[in-house]
């Protein structure tokens, strides 16, 4: 396990510094002067630009330029938005909290609602409901998430008016700042009115979870099947069989486990797709997330935030990836070898 | 009666002959195909065939209804915007924007990504081993997320989206080339004409392309349905096509602020999306079928 975790480490300081280069890089490629660019300081006086060029080393080589640059971001300073002139790391600490609590509950809507349905399929190999969760699960993955959103709203918040179609809470309540993630928030909080605006949030947040669970749930439903023919395949499952286990024996105890240790290996990876669908989701369902306010710094041309953003951003989907590889690891011996090392 | 075969001729198909016999036989993958034609026509020919234009707009008959129901005019089968244009021009021009481009994206960085695939596969040491880990950084990264990045650089436009997620594709297609031309390098028959002293183009041209051709239309129309929901994606977030373009993704967003009086300048996009990635999936899904079964046989 130890050079499991080492070799995971060193795989995330060498992507850190490979996104880093990419977003130093990002700001010779945008237009404008490339220290400003940095910062974000499009107001700065002489002096004031003087200052930053001493900050970033511009008349130094290219090596110590980008060296000043990474100093700059691991002291947490990302320079200033162009569009509001407010440092870039204080916006992201408010924002990226709601798209996590987003995507984490996307997430598991998606594997609740996926792998039972592979599985469901599997068990029923190349029978009707097979076909039947097949043919769903391709219709899933191609609809356009933005049309669905749309749609999801039209339906159930202005057709049938029963979810809210927008926003994080209600405005009514006033919750206090605390971690970003707005459901620990509230049951820290100790306002009188904490389970109303519980439950409140959780209205607000079923509507966008389940348009961005759409495509992640299809594909999970897809790994699961593959992976639970597999496991039926395999030996033990007739071994067992040839004991005399009764069916559900077999697929509760033997099956399912094995199964979904398969899945798990393939969590990370989805998570980063989801993270993309959750983007577009956050612009529709007006959701304050990091998303929403990339795609907006894009129409505002605000470079010095889409710089932080896609480092963030792509930051958050790399931890998850070795997180879920950690989970992978310790739940299956088998991986902790080098075989999966990189 | 003239025989022109004397002999009895014993006719072994190509690979890819094989592989459509067995894909002719799944009806479900043959109607996503016909659609599939159906939109490369309708994308070739949509300036010929489509009753109206597709930006001047006709100001009596504004936010007309499509034609089945009690307020509409058959004459707009589709309806019309809030412009007077006829919906259904739009949505046949916009074939050509969002199905169109996708398909020559496609083929862009299909034909850039199986040269460099093929030539990596080739060398070995370092430069490949380097490859590789680039290709795995950047396949992590979301295709959709990597286009924003690149339209951000270059700025909204139709054009530039296009470039944007040309460059996007090509990685995955040096992936796959690279894989398929290192596990067909290692077969017999590769070192069979090897020893008759065929060079590794030689080998690459006659020999392999043959065998990996349909691995790379079943990654290509994966591709393709990920290019229609991004350009669309990206219309539809006003990176991409703009005013007035009927791309399909625009037209959506332009029709956002009717959403309520006149739910047909949405819906009729979205179905058009749809169904151009479902028949594009189901050409893929027919592909991938078929190749199971031949490796079956």
């Amino acid at each position: 396990m130890l050079t499991f975790t080492l070799r995971r480490i060193s795989l995330f300081i060498f992507t850190m510094l490979v996104l880093t280069l990419l977003s130093f890089s990002l700001s010779f490629l945008f237009p404008g002067d490339t220290v400003i660019n940095h910062s974000g300081q499009i107001n700065a006086t002489v002096s004031e630009l003087a200052q930053l060029n001493q900050a970033y080393q511009m008349d130094k080589s290219i090596v110590n330029q980008y060296g000043a640059y990474l100093t700059h971001i691991l002291n947490g300073d990302f320079g200033q938005s162009m569009a509001s002139q407010s440092p870039i790391s204080k916006e992201i600490i408010e924002l990226l909290p709601a798209t996590i609590e987003l995507s984490l509950v996307a997430l598991l809507i998606a594997m609740i609602v996926g792998i039972p349905l592979g599985f469901i399929a599997a068990i029923k190999h190349n029978k009707t409901s097979d076909h039947v969760i097949l043919s769903l699960a391709m219709l899933g993955y191609s609809i356009p998430v933005f049309w669905l959103g749309l749609l999801a709203i039209l339906v159930f918040s202005i057709g049938l008016g029963w979810l809210p179609s927008a926003g994080k809470i209600s405005l009514l309540f006033e919750i206090e700042f605390v971690t970003g993630i707005q459901f620990i928030d509230i049951l820290l909080s100790d306002s009188p009115y904490k389970w109303q605006a519980f439950s409140n949030a959780s209205a607000h947040i079923i509507l966008p979870a389940c348009v961005i669970a759409l495509a992640p749930a299809t594909i999970f439903i897809r790994l699961s099947r593959a992976a639970m023919i597999e496991v039926l395949a395999a030996s033990y499952i007739r071994a067992a069989r040839a004991k005399g286990l009764s069916f559900q024996q077999i697929i509760f105890r033997h099956a399912i486990r094995n199964a979904l240790i398969k899945i798990i290996r393939h969590v990370g990876l989805q998570f980063a797709n989801l993270v993309t669908i959750a983007m577009v989701t956050e612009v529709i369902f007006s959701w304050p997330g990091i998303g929403r306010w990339l795609i907006e710094s894009i129409y505002q041309r605000d470079y010095t935030a889409i710089q932080g953003g896609l480092l963030v951003l792509s930051c958050f989907i790399f931890i998850i990836h070795i997180l879920t590889d950690f989970i992978y690891a310790a739940l299956n011996p088998l991986a902790r070898g080098n075989k999966y090392g990189s | 009666m003239a025989r022109e075969k004397i002999y009895l001729e014993e006719v072994f198909p190509s690979p890819f002959m094989q592989l459509w016999r067995i894909f002719r036989k799944t009806p479900v993958a043959m109607v996503g195909f016909c659609c599939f034609i159906l939109l490369i026509l309708l994308a070739i020919f949509a300036p010929i065939i489509s009753p109206y234009s597709p930006v001047d707009g006709n100001l009596d008959m504004i936010l007309l209804p499509p034609a089945w129901h009690v307020d509409g005019n058959v004459s707009y089968l589709l309806g019309t915007d809030e412009l007077g244009r006829d919906m259904l021009s739009r949505l046949m021009y916009g074939t050509s924007l969002t199905f169109g481009l996708s398909f020559i994206v496609v083929f862009f960085s299909l034909v850039i990504g199986v040269v460099i695939g093929s030539l990596s596969a080739l060398t070995r040491g370092i430069k490949s081993s380097f490859l590789n880990h680039f290709l795995d950084v950047v396949l992590s990264i979301p295709s959709l997320l990597l286009a924003i990045i690149i339209v951000a650089i270059l700025g909204p436009g139709i054009s530039n989206t296009v470039w944007a997620i040309a460059i996007v594709f090509i990685p995955q297609f040096i992936h796959i080339t690279r894989y398929a031309v290192k596990e067909e390098f290692r077969k017999d028959y590769v070192l069979a004409s090897r020893l008759d002293g065929a060079s590794n183009f030689r080998i690459l041209y006659y020999s392999v392309f043959p065998n990996i051709v349909e691995r790379l239309m079943s990654q290509a129309t994966l591709a393709q349905s990920a290019a229609i929901l991004d350009i669309a994606t990206l219309g539809f977030l006003g990176l991409g096509a703009q005013i007035p373009l009927p791309e399909w993704g625009a037209i959506l967003a332009n029709g956002l602020e009717r959403f309520y009086i006149a739910p047909w300048t949405v819906y009729l996009p979205g179905l058009a999306i749809l169904f151009a990635v479902v028949a594009t999936n189901l050409v893929g899904e027919g592909i991938r079928h078929a190749l199971k079964l031949r490796k079956e046989n």
